[in-house]
């Protein structure tokens, strides 16, 4: 079987692939995935108890990695579509780079979230031959198993520049991704007893940080591949475009926020309202997802009248930042709340929130995963040509 | 088939906590573990000395509310947790994944992580082991020395339950959640 026939590759010896072309950032890339080495081996000695996630916050930083990884994903998805699968042309030109991201950073994802799953394995098995249909977990987990299938054969065809075949796949792909990424959100909103999650604004907001979390990427992947030398035109046209409307999407964002917590507070409404308040006087929410994922890029872009592309790629890594409190954040937020019920009585005592923080292990493994993402990236752009312009056959 | 629930008149409670004893010795709980299975808990006496309101401090049994509508058994994704023939809300450990997605949508804060087996588990209403020996009382129940709790079938009217029900004023936890359930506090 010749790979070369089925997916175009650069040939190169063992040695040449591994040849780093930036040293720190391959320093970067090894050292995090080392940890998450380090994370995985002490996982696997002591189990669940090496992280600091507690019956009353069972969920922790490894999903909020994994929703990091996925959201990146589907926005790399979003992103890449405009090319190949709408035909923008002057998109065309991301349209690889960001289907390759879209796979590498869902495969990241998948490599977090193995070690917080308590059984991986049973979880293949038994979500076959036992499906829960009413679970959102279910579908999301099955919809993203078959987006990261579409997304690789999309991939393939992209390689060999069949433009007509990687359509059909990235239109199906991307349909499956936004099922799949809404039903993540569906997993938090469907909470009926988390009053802060329970709703629709999760699965809308997953779709419109995922667009936006795309574009950051988009702007970091470039900025790194140009360093230090301009851009060519049909790189700088796209990330201009793509500025212009990371302006409007970040627009979005703070008005479905604003209206998110004032309507949380709104009434006092026992639960919400004292949640929402303790979530105001966070400085996460403040530094992190306010200024670092919203207000510096927002204010760049207005400031530049969305033309300071070189500037926005570091405000898309102040972005990036932003965009991790977004979703470790959102974990944290759903369980704030005790649900201990009759442990005090319900609303009679002031609530003592839930606290958590990410053990070393947890760690490890999280932001390792960042390391797993970059080795990735690092041999796909060695092995394939992901500059090339599509072309129409 | 059953639907088996519980009366709990809570206010003869006297927090012996031989429930929770009686609990880990008959299901195999671990033993020192808190919280798991049953709890009682305690509501501390409000006001400042002397001015001291007896009447809030109570003690407060609970456990797994056994919901007919459960949010537990809604978001499983591998349907390791069910409905028994008898209504009773069940953990298959086999299928569990441990996702904790159950941990995170029960309103009651019931389940836990079984660190032996590394699933969740949760009350069973003894189903495992006094109910399947043809028992018709749980070990919280039999040991409880102030009476407080009263398990049976729902659907026989003419079981204890049914009859307390009928003639006592009672409430359930988070009714506004609608997931109907089957533990009821007697006023």
């Amino acid at each position: 079987m010749n790979l070369q026939k089925i997916i175009p590759y650069r040939k190169m010896s063992l040695k040449e692939l591994l040849v780093p072309e930036n040293k720190f950032m391959a320093l970067v890339a090894i050292v995090l995935t080392a940890l998450f080495l380090i994370g995985v081996g002490i996982y696997l000695v002591h189990g669940h108890h090496a992280y600091g996630v507690t019956r009353e916050h069972p969920w922790g930083l490894l999903i909020a990695m994994y929703i990091f990884f996925v959201v990146s994903s589907t926005g790399l998805c979003i992103v890449g579509s405009f090319g190949d699968v709408f035909g923008f042309k002057d998109y065309m030109t991301v349209s690889k780079r960001a289907i390759f991201g879209s796979i590498i950073t869902i495969l990241s994802g998948f490599a977090v979230i193995a070690f917080e799953i308590g059984h991986p394995v049973r979880m293949l098995i038994y979500n076959v031959i036992s499906p829960g249909l009413r679970s959102a977990i279910w579908w999301m987990g099955t919809l993203y198993g078959l987006y990261l299938t579409f997304m690789v054969i999309e991939f393939v065809f992209l390689m060999r520049n069949d433009m007509k075949k990687a359509k059909i796949f990235g239109l199906i792909g991307l349909l499956i991704g936004l099922a799949a990424h809404s039903n993540l959100g569906g997993v938090f909103g469907f909470l009926n007893a988390r009053l802060v999650a329970n709703g629709v604004f999760y699965p809308t907001y997953f779709i419109l940080t995922a667009f936006i979390t795309g574009i950051y990427l988009i702007f970091l992947m470039y900025g790194y591949k140009y360093r230090g030398q301009a851009f060519p035109d049909d790189v700088a046209k796209a990330l201009t475009n793509f500025m212009k409307i990371q302006g409007l999407l970040l627009a979005i964002l703070m008005f479905f926020e604003t209206w998110k917590m004032l309507t949380g507070v709104y009434g006092g409404m026992p639960e919400r309202a004292d949640t929402i308040i303790h979530i105001l006087h966070t400085k996460s929410f403040w530094l992190g997802e306010v200024m670092c994922g919203m207000v510096i890029p927002f204010l760049l872009i207005l400031k530049s009248k969305g033309t300071a592309i070189k500037a926005m790629v570091w405000a898309s890594l102040i972005g990036m930042i932003g965009i991790f409190y977004m979703r470790y954040d959102l974990v944290h937020d759903a369980q704030l709340f005790p649900m201990q019920t009759l442990k005090i009585r319900e609303y009679q005592l002031p609530p003592s929130f839930v606290e958590y923080f990410p053990s070393s292990t947890e760690m490890m493994i999280g932001f390792g995963g960042i390391g797993i993402c970059l080795i990735l990236y690092f041999l796909g752009t060695k092995l394939f040509d992901l500059d090339g312009k599509p072309e129409h056959h | 088939m059953a639907r088996y629930g519980m009366a709990l008149d809570y206010k003869n409670c006297i927090n012996c906590k031989a429930c929770e004893v009686a609990c880990k010795e008959e299901n195999g709980v671990l033993l020192g573990a808190d919280k798991h299975r049953i709890w009682v808990g305690v509501k501390e006496i409000e006001g400042e000395f002397p001015l001291l309101s007896i009447a809030s401090n109570t003690f407060m049994p609970s456990q797994c509310q056994h919901c007919d509508n459960a949010p537990c058994e809604e978001v499983c994704p591998t349907h390791a947790t069910h409905y028994d023939e008898n209504g009773v809300v069940r953990v298959d450990p086999d299928k569990c994944i441990l996702c904790s997605y159950c941990m995170n949508a029960c309103p009651y804060d019931a389940r836990y992580v079984d660190d032996r087996t590394m699933t969740v588990d949760k009350c069973t209403f003894c189903s495992d082991t006094r109910l399947a020996r043809g028992e018709t009382t749980t070990a919280c129940q039999a040991t409880c020395p102030t009476k407080v709790r009263i398990f049976g079938d729902l659907d026989d009217p003419n079981s204890e339950i049914s009859q307390v029900l009928m003639t006592r004023e009672h409430f359930s936890l988070k009714p506004h959640l609608g997931t109907k359930p089957k533990l009821f506090y007697l006023i």
